[in-house]
């Protein structure tokens, strides 16, 4: 169970319902991630760091599908069931 | 689990590309844990220099089983010398041919291409600290033709997700993706 309450949608500031909506079409997804949620808690952080996931998460040199698998790698040694 | 999810939908729809990657990551913690546990010399970049706590069996004092073993190694890895973890396994020519077996079969090219598979064990080495680990695989990342910006994109994914893994075991957060994961192929 999480240490701290994740808050609602709608009690987040009104503007990152663009960056929530970005996610969900990043993700292919209808509602917003947990991990989404504790960034945007700060927007600051969401707003730096989420630029950051986005830049390194795209297709470049390595397609996005094997940057995935790599996330998986990397959790998977951090044993991280998230 | 999210990232397994978003690789389903994002090109590696099939169980068979998850499960060629988890043997990957698992091949590759357990030789490092061994060679970086046990201070075997790095093969590529012996610096500063390791001396190993265990005795390594060279070419020239292995059995003929060994030799032959060893000859697959270094035609793998297009190598001159055969890494040194092997020669910690070559202690015990069973375990060394069925362990190099694995190792072998878990990284040739299936699902997932051998660069793909590199690329894994190089994100893992690195997540685990490994200094064996990520001698190895850096060196085959580039033998096997990832640029320098390929390489960066690595460890990018490597930094955020070690970030992301550790604020959500601290916050003690239950996976949100569970269910798109089953419904994916």
């Amino acid at each position: 169970m999480e240490t701290v309450r994740l808050l609602k949608e709608h009690e987040f500031p009104p503007e990152l319902q663009k960056y929530f909506e970005g996610t969900k079409a990043w993700f292919n997804i209808d509602y917003i991630p947990k991990m989404t949620k504790v960034l945007a808690y700060h927007p600051e952080m969401s707003s730096t760091h989420g630029r950051c996931s986005r830049r390194a998460m795209v297709d470049g040199a390595l397609k996005r599908c094997q940057k995935e698998m790599i996330a998986v790698a990397v959790s998977a040694i951090n044993a991280c069931n998230y | 689990m999210a990232h397994t999810a978003a690789g389903k939908l994002q090109g590696y729809p099939e169980d068979g590309y998850w499960y060629e990657a988890a043997y990957v990551y698992g091949i590759t913690n357990g030789i490092n844990a061994v060679a970086d546990g046990l201070r075997i010399p790095l093969d590529f970049s012996n610096e500063p220099a390791r001396k190993p706590l265990v005795q390594l069996v060279e070419p020239e004092a292995a059995s003929e089983g060994v030799r032959e073993i060893y000859k697959d190694i270094m035609a793998f890895y297009q190598v001159e010398r055969v890494p040194n973890l092997f020669k910690v396994l070559a202690h015990d020519e069973g375990y060394l041919r069925d362990y190099w077996g694995a190792v072998r079969f878990v990284f040739e090219d299936r699902h997932l291409d051998r660069l793909t598979k590199e690329a894994v064990a190089l994100a893992a080495s690195l997540a685990a600290k490994s200094d064996y680990g990520t001698d190895l695989h850096l060196r085959e990342v580039r033998r096997l033709g990832l640029s320098e910006k390929g390489i960066l994109e690595v460890i990018q994914v490597v930094q955020l997700f070690s970030c992301y893994t550790k604020i959500a075991d601290g916050l003690q957060l239950a996976p949100d993706f569970t269910e798109l994961l089953h419904t994916s192929k």
